[in-house]
């Protein structure tokens, strides 16, 4: 059975395009929500001609980052530089409850379609913005990818090692980041027209401020500095004893202590005998630096003669907190994500059947009631008739709009 | 549900009137807690003064000097470096995202305070835990029992992989549960052994996200259906769809990335490169030929466009080492915030690599009212950041109370939420279950 989603109710108007937006839209469509995205005729979202390709082969139904971003959502292929178009998204305004944008600050004013514009079309609609610095300020206008992004907003000088350059996170994570916190905005802004009985909202997402609002624990580090005047440098993972990324037999395997979790370290490589040496036996003489030095002889020989998955069920066992350094082939491969069929696969004329990620949280609701299976990213414009349908055209008038080229 | 929440005291906020109960430790639970105590939700926190949970209030109840000097900036900073008669009040992370929470105290071991549980059940919206599995089961703390005590209540769970599986009770943060994911491999130096890899909790972040729209999803159900709902949200099955380009690669096309430092799948220049003054950098990177061509002119290198080392993104990537020394040995001299300015004004795609004092005295930040301050009792006045984001309708939202200390509000949770006379607190007093100080036994 498909029972009742949270959102299957709830109608999103998508006009979002690369990664962040998109990935605001795809966690709600994954709770029920009816997402339909504008996309420009011809060319569509740009993310459709991004890497990676199925095969290495570009098209616009082929690109692994599209497909995963807009699994659920419907297509509707819209010219927003014609009036007609313009007028078209107002209508679909007044059908949904959710306007999604990403846009540069500015544009949608420009396309006509300014907050006042939308809300006096629909005044109950939540509006959501997404950009890279916010809707006002000096860096406005500033252009910016991930890792400049993640440069100004992140923790990425406490990132690395202090002999060498600060790191960035992988891929695309700050602009993920700030998609999920903007489907958070939405959903509290539908919370609050529906239980508050308010009038819709603008929100204003900066992705700049979401990462220094933490991707990393930043803000954590911003007290911690006030707290102790110190800056957080870039402080290795072998900060404690025990603690680092440590070869092993068939790679390498992340332990992390701190000063509670030391003795379970020492345990788990049978060195119990230690913690009755002075300089050993009391937290204060643990967290003395010289241990870690003097720790490394006694543990890496251990480490080294054991596998990743090894030290994972000593580490288990121990309540030492550690996991093994793996690739996303290990990821995918890993028991714990099989045995909850975690990964899904996804049918799509292009690429066949392959397995995506999963939920991000599973809602248990009675017991034939599971996650329902996502369905594939849609092809471009593939339900534009239907949507115009939906909100009430007729043939002959979506035969027009054709004919226009606004769809 | 709520009464005067002494943290949202006027009636204006959008979640006024959700109880939030929140059992949750270090930082992804907490975390999502913060999102909706800041929205205006009652978010009370359960704690116990026999019980010290780890890095959730400190690294230890008594850290010893050592302890409290180790940790440094990185959010285990205590105030002035100090622990102080009461330790658990002064800690950076707590102290930062506990604030608009509130605080009480009970003994769940006790049979009486298992009642004072359950009353605190029935009178709730919401319950949010990130614990061991095993040790809420321990503790009788499972979606079965609270279900039949408040039909209408939405629990939120957030083990680390799940309430099943052979990972349930394998113990981990944030960063361990990344390694798993794959996260730190890719993320780490091209150059250098993965010993060097950074650490990095963006799956906390994530799962503190995650689990504050998990609650309004519930929440709606609830209204929809008119029953309860149990939300599974484990950390790292909410991390992983941010790794979601990786995933597609390698499911569709087998190939594995890793050790990429700062690069890019495909495009150069695409790094973070040495500035003037101590360990101060810049970012750089390019995505299309205006881009590049006004690079080499804010460089006057005009000549390096047509290089035919760099004369394409291609050549560029492919020759991208050389390029980055070249850039470097420009970059080196000049100061971080001048060159993303410059480069800025040109459209060129660059920002200054942010220390924790760059940020709190950003010029945007500063505009757009990102921090404000408030008082601690105990440690005194500090810089707090506002929501991750604007809302029109409701203007600066932000740190209203600062972080509870320890049992600050079992008064009003006892007295006022859950109706107990002035008697009745007296014997949980006694009983050891009101307190503001962790039991002298803990270390």
């Amino acid at each position: 059975m498909v029972g009742i989603m949270p959102l299957d109710d709830v109608t999103v108007l998508d006009l979002t395009h690369y990664t962040a937006g998109p990935f605001a839209t795809r966690i709600l469509s994954d709770y029920g929500a009816n997402v339909i995205k504008i996309e420009r005729p011809e060319t569509g979202d740009p993310a459709r001609m991004l890497p990676p390709f199925y095969e290495d082969k570009p098209g616009l139904e082929r690109s692994g980052l599209f497909l995963w971003l807009n699994t659920n959502k419907r297509s509707i292929t819209i010219d927003l530089k014609k009036e007609e178009g313009r007028e078209l998204v107002l209508e679909l305004v007044k059908h949904s409850q959710i306007l999604v944008e990403n846009f540069s600050p500015g544009t949608m004013d420009a396309l006509g379609l300014s907050p006042t514009k939308l809300l006096e079309a629909n005044p109950k609609l939540i509006i959501t913005s997404l950009s890279n610095y916010g809707q006002t300020g000096p860096y406005r206008d500033y252009i910016g990818n991930e890792l400049n992004l993640y440069g100004m907003g992140g923790s990425m000088i406490g990132a690395g090692n202090i002999d060498h350059e600060p790191l960035k996170t992988a891929g695309r994570m700050v602009n993920y980041h700030a998609g999920y916190v903007a489907a958070l905005a939405s959903a509290l802004g539908l919370y609050t027209v529906e239980e508050r009985d308010e009038l819709g909202d603008h929100f204003d997402v900066s992705i700049f401020e979401t990462a220094t609002h933490s991707i990393d624990m930043r803000l954590n580090r911003l007290m911690g500095y006030q707290y102790t005047g110190r800056l957080a440098g870039r402080q290795s993972q072998a900060s404690a004893v025990g603690s680092g990324v440590h070869p092993c037999a068939d790679g390498y395997f992340l332990i992390t202590g701190g000063a509670r979790f030391i003795p379970n370290i020492i345990r788990m490589i049978g060195m119990d005998e230690l913690l009755d040496q002075e300089e050993w036996s009391t937290p204060e003489g643990r967290a003395h630096p010289d241990r870690i030095d003097e720790f490394l002889p006694h543990l890496i020989p251990w480490t080294l003669s054991r596998t990743k998955e090894e030290i994972r069920k000593e580490a288990e066992k121990h309540a030492v907190l550690g996991g093994p350094m793996n690739t996303i082939e290990d990821l995918m491969n890993n028991e714990q994500f099989i045995d909850r069929g975690y990964f899904q696969e996804i049918d799509h004329p292009e690429t066949g059947p392959i397995k995506y990620p999963g939920y991000h949280f599973t809602l248990h609701r009675d017991e034939d009631q599971p996650m329902p299976d996502r369905k594939r990213a849609p092809l471009l414009g593939e339900h534009s008739e239907e949507i115009l349908q939906e909100i009430g055209l007729s043939k002959s008038e979506i035969e027009t709009l054709k004919k226009q080229s606004v769809i | 549900m709520t009464a005067n929440n002494p943290t949202n005291p006027d009636d204006s906020l959008p979640l006024k009137g959700m109880r939030i109960l929140d059992i949750t430790v270090v930082w992804a639970g907490p975390y999502s807690t913060m999102q909706l105590a800041d929205w205006g939700a009652e978010v009370i926190r359960i704690e116990s003064t026999k019980y010290f949970a780890a890095t959730t209030r400190g690294q230890m109840a008594r850290p010893p000097q050592g302890v409290v000097d180790g940790g440094t900036s990185t959010g285990m900073g205590y105030a002035w470096r100090e622990a102080g008669e009461r330790p658990w009040n002064r800690h950076a992370i707590f102290n930062a995202h506990a604030r608009n929470k509130l605080s009480m105290t009970v003994d769940l071991t006790k049979p009486e305070g298992q009642e004072v549980f359950e009353r605190l059940v029935e009178k709730s919206d919401g319950l949010i835990e990130n614990n061991l599995p095993q040790s809420m089961d321990k503790q009788g703390i499972g979606w079965e029992r609270l279900s039949k005590i408040n039909p209408k209540l939405v629990m939120l769970r957030m083990p680390a992989f799940g309430l099943g599986g052979p990972y349930r009770n394998y113990r981990t943060w944030g960063n361990h549960m990344e390694s798993i994911s794959g996260h730190p491999l890719i993320r780490t130096y091209p150059d250098l052994s993965p010993e060097y890899a950074p650490a990095g909790v963006p799956a906390d972040a994530a799962g503190g996200i995650g689990a504050a729209l998990g609650m309004l999803m519930g929440r709606r159900y609830v209204r929809r259906t008119g029953k309860g709902l149990m939300i599974e949200a484990p950390t790292a099955e909410n991390f992983v769809p941010l790794l979601g380009d990786f995933v597609m690669d390698y499911s569709m096309n087998g190939r594995l990335w890793t050790q990429m430092g700062n690069e890019h799948w495909y495009l150069a220049p695409h790094n973070v490169y040495r500035t003037q003054g101590e360990d101060a950098w810049v970012t750089i990177a390019c995505w299309n030929e205006d881009q590049w061509k006004s690079l080499c002119e804010i460089m006057r290198m005009k000549d390096l466009a047509n290089d035919p080392r760099f004369k394409d993104n291609e050549s560029r990537y492919k020759n991208r080492k050389e390029l980055d020394a070249i850039i470097s040995e420009w970059s080196q001299d000049r100061q971080a915030s001048w060159i993303m300015d410059k480069l800025q004004l040109e459209k060129v795609p660059s920002g200054i690599v942010m220390n924790e004092r760059d940020a709190t005295e950003d010029r945007h930040l500063h505009e757009r009212e990102f921090f404000s301050s408030i008082e601690h009792p105990e440690v005194g006045t500090h810089k707090h950041v506002r929501t991750p984001f604007k809302s029109g309708n409701h203007e600066n939202v932000g740190a209203r109370r600062a972080a509870p200390t320890l049992g600050e509000d079992n008064e009003y949770v006892y007295k006022t939420v859950l109706g107990y006379t002035d008697q009745e607190y007296a014997d949980f007093e006694e009983k050891g279950h009101i307190g503001t100080e962790f039991d002298p036994s803990i270390p």
